[in-house]
């Protein structure tokens, strides 16, 4: 069953509405991550975030969820303002694992659930639905540090889906796999946005992921972060591994990494440029000294 | 990133804390709460406290004088401070002789270790009468029964840091010609030392422990006696005075040794 | 570290103790030295078996074990809340974790006249001399545990919906478990050795005071019997309490 981005556009699930962020440092300066972002994430979409490293992705991903507190504007979640983490609406899946290691993964997913407030009665059932939703049936019983990374992301996406919210949010949840996992994780997860009907927010570094995955990518720009742009991959999910080597995918890569250059070069620094520069500002002063001896 | 996600849980804001001074400065707080402390002992030994039983620090002040004038608290005190720094000594210099070829040689070590450890592991405190009968009510057992505490630490770290050297350094030092006492000279002694100075820590605590159990054991002389004749007295004051002295001895034996830990180290940075 | 078992190194081991032993059956057999200050080893033996089935040993036991059980408990319930509280907060750990670690760098040794003093030799002194020799480690050790908790766990409970009381039983104790178990394992051990000391010091009651008793009475035998005693339950002690660790302290592996 396929799916195209942009039906059930009636009220958008997430908004931000110009949304700011700062916080103080411990040797009295304030530093500024977000500065009036305001986006709108329709039902059943996956909205991609990207930006340069450091510049509030995670932050207003953070704030979109409820754990951190904007310091101007707000966010909506289906109409109703956010004041702390809603868990009834809102699922986490986070870069480093974050499973419990003293649970085996079913207690983990138990553990989630109970957190919910879900009656103790209904948790093993939903529990073990969830790790056959993502094959890891015969893992139940398995402590964390016995499962190899993808395992245990898929194994925290579990915890998030048995959660059985309406929005997912994903901070940078393959970064840390290796590139067949990543991929491979990356299909499931548009078979999962073909099958439900799940809003999902995702940060990522990768460009290929962003485009891979999203139904729109948002371009943040570098520290205090704005919205750049926004771009519409119009492919509908799931999508196939074959999408990768489209052209309309390489067209898609290559206009965000133009938007991105800017922005990484002023986090990063351009410091091949900066040196280039001042190398010329010398010689020019040299020859101007030059000239004015007799 | 994983930055994001230890912070999320705090809601930050750009806003400044309350307090500043107190914010900014823990140990401006700890103060803080010292001299707050001492104010509260204060206040509780003018109403609520028994002044048969305990004194506010104003009255420990006014006794100081008397107490510590007296020749015979005085010689109790500077007994019990070369009792430390004796047993101190013996005990590093006894614990680093046995250690060192405990250390150096595998078999030995894997012989007499455990015998050590046991002996480590028995209560010694139960053994106190046991000094006491063999060496005395004098010096002799206070200063043993220190001796007895301080050397495990030191044998054991000793043994620990030389088994931390690497063999590699070993080989280098031999294949380069060097006899079995510059190996040990150059190569083993110093990457022991901050095995060393911890165990240098270790065996100050274990020496003030034992010297100072053993003294107050000991009630005919010495701090033990004094501590006695104030409380069958009733001379509160006069026992917190000799507790702050002991307090202050101990403090300043242990800060003396965390300094030589600290400057050892400085050097031992630069050293490798 | 061999794994094989090194035999030679376990045949000297036993051949040195087995030597000692012997040692001192012998030395007590030729009378070379008296019997006040090593008493014969048969002579002890058959003290050992005298006492273990006397009722003084066992009222004596009792009182100890009681002041133990005591002060362990006063120790862990004011160390565990206290660590509990400050561990939460960043702040507070700060503050006040250099000063109880400070205090507890002098040997509480030097404090025991002022127990005496305000409590007496009876057995509330040496509970709470060992209460607060014991209570250290444990609200070190907690305080050591509960902020070392990876911040990361708390979001991810805090995002699910956990309340603070769900957070400490879900997140925190397990985390920190393992720290905490070694804390109350230590002020165990510790707050045993400072109530034996404390008895035999100023005390009446308790195995202490009578080792401190049959001293004075020059009653050697019997002495180093109880000392024996002393000996085998502080090792029966030490293994109840790695037991105990090994079932609710183990680190889970990091995952």
């Amino acid at each position: 069953m396929t799916r195209t981005a942009a039906t059930d556009v009636s009220q958008d699930a997430i908004t931000v509405a110009n949304v700011s962020h700062a916080y103080a440092r411990p040797d009295d300066g304030v530093v500024q991550t977000l500065s009036g972002v305001s986006l709108g994430v329709r039902k059943g979409e996956l909205l991609c975030l990207i930006g340069p490293s450091g510049c509030g992705k995670s932050t207003l991903l953070n704030i979109v969820g409820g754990l951190v507190a904007p310091t101007a504007g707000e966010v909506r979640i289906n109409g109703h303002p956010v004041h702390g983490p809603t868990p009834k609406e809102i699922a986490y899946v986070f870069q480093e694992n974050t499973l419990f290691p003293w649970n085996t993964i079913l207690d983990n997913i138990k553990v989630g659930l109970e957190f919910q407030g879900v009656p103790a009665a209904e948790r093993q059932q939903r529990a073990r639905e969830a790790i056959e939703a993502v094959g890891l049936a015969d893992f139940a019983n398995n402590y964390p540090h016995q499962l190899s990374g993808g395992m245990k992301q898929r194994a925290s996406l579990a915890r998030a889906l048995s959660l059985q919210t309406d929005i997912l949010l994903m901070d940078e949840p393959f970064a840390a796999l290796d590139e067949q996992t990543r991929t491979y994780l990356g299909e499931e997860l548009s078979v999962l946005l073909a099958t439900t009907n799940k809003t999902i927010v995702l940060v990522t570094h990768s460009l290929s992921e962003a485009v891979f995955l999203a139904d729109r990518v948002v371009v943040m720009t570098a520290r205090p972060a704005e919205i750049k742009a926004t771009i519409e991959v119009a492919a509908g999910h799931p999508r196939e591994p074959k999408f990768t080597t489209s052209s309309e995918f390489a067209a898609l890569r290559n206009e965000l990494y133009t938007l991105l250059r800017d922005e990484i070069e002023k986090t990063v620094g351009g410091f091949v440029g900066k040196a280039a520069a001042r190398d010329r500002e010398r010689r020019a002063v040299a020859g101007a000294t030059e000239v004015v001896k007799p | 990133m994983s930055e994001a996600i230890a912070t999320a849980g705090a809601r930050t804001s750009a806003v400044p804390a309350r307090h500043p001074v107190f914010r900014r400065n823990p140990a401006a707080a700890r103060l803080g709460i010292v001299v707050l402390a001492f104010v509260l002992w204060e206040l509780a030994g003018h109403t609520i406290l028994d002044p048969n039983f305990l004194s506010p620090p104003s009255a420990i002040i006014a006794a100081m004088p008397r107490v510590l004038g007296d020749p015979g608290v005085q010689r109790a005190l500077e007994a019990s401070f070369i009792e430390l720094i004796v047993a101190f000594v013996l005990a590093v210099v006894a614990g680093v002789a046995i250690g060192l070829p405990i250390g150096l040689s595998g078999f030995t070590r894997r012989a007499t270790l455990p015998l050590i450890l046991l002996l480590y592991s028995i209560p010694q405190v139960t053994i106190l009468p046991l000094f006491v009968l063999y060496f005395g009510i004098g010096a002799g057992s206070k200063i043993a029964f220190g001796v007895s505490h301080g050397i495990f630490p030191i044998i054991l770290n000793v043994v620990a840091g030389v088994q931390s050297v690497e063999a590699a350094h070993l080989i280098a030092a031999r294949s380069m010609g060097a006899t079995r006492l510059q190996t040990i000279h150059r190569v083993v002694l110093p990457h022991m030392t901050p095995s060393l100075f911890t165990g240098l820590r270790l065996a100050m605590s274990g020496t003030l422990l034992g010297v100072l159990l053993a003294e107050l054991y000991v009630s005919t002389g010495g701090i033990g006696y004094y501590t006695r004749i104030f409380a069958d007295s009733f001379d509160p004051p006069a026992t917190f005075t000799l507790v702050t002295m002991l307090a202050l001895m101990a403090v300043a034996l242990n800060e003396t040794v965390r300094l030589a830990e600290r400057r050892a180290s400085f050097w031992r940075t630069h050293q490798r | 570290m061999n794994a094989r078992f090194d035999w030679h190194a376990r045949a000297i081991q036993i051949g040195f103790v087995v030597a000692l032993i012997a040692l001192w059956y012998y030395v007590g057999r030729s009378g070379l030295v008296s019997a006040i200050f090593l008493p014969q080893l048969p002579h002890v033996a058959g003290k050992f078996i005298q006492i273990v089935q006397s009722s003084t040993l066992y009222a004596n036991l009792a009182v100890t074990l009681f002041e133990l059980v005591v002060a362990v408990a006063i120790a862990s319930s004011f160390g565990l809340t206290i660590g509990y509280l400050v561990g939460r907060s960043r702040y507070a750990s700060l503050v006040f974790e250099p000063l109880l670690a400070g205090l507890f760098a002098i040997p509480l040794v030097v404090f025991l006249p002022l127990f005496i003093l305000f409590f007496g030799i009876g057995v509330e002194s040496k509970i709470a001399f060992g209460a607060a020799y014991a209570f250290f480690p444990i609200v070190l050790n907690t305080i050591g545990g509960i902020s070392q908790v990876d911040p990361r766990f708390v979001t991810v409970a805090r995002s699910m919906g956990a309340n603070e009381h769900q957070l400490f039983r879900r997140v925190l104790l397990p985390a920190a478990l393992p720290v905490i178990v070694t804390g109350l394992r230590i002020g165990c051990t510790i707050g045993f050795l400072a109530i034996l000391g404390s008895e035999m010091i100023a005390g009446l009651r308790g195995l202490g005071s009578r080792i401190v008793t049959l001293a004075e009475g020059m009653n050697t035998a019997e002495m180093f019997a109880y000392i024996v005693f002393v000996i085998i339950l502080a090792m029966i002690l030490n293994v109840t309490l790695s037991n105990m660790q090994r079932r609710f302290g183990e680190a889970p592996r990091s995952a």
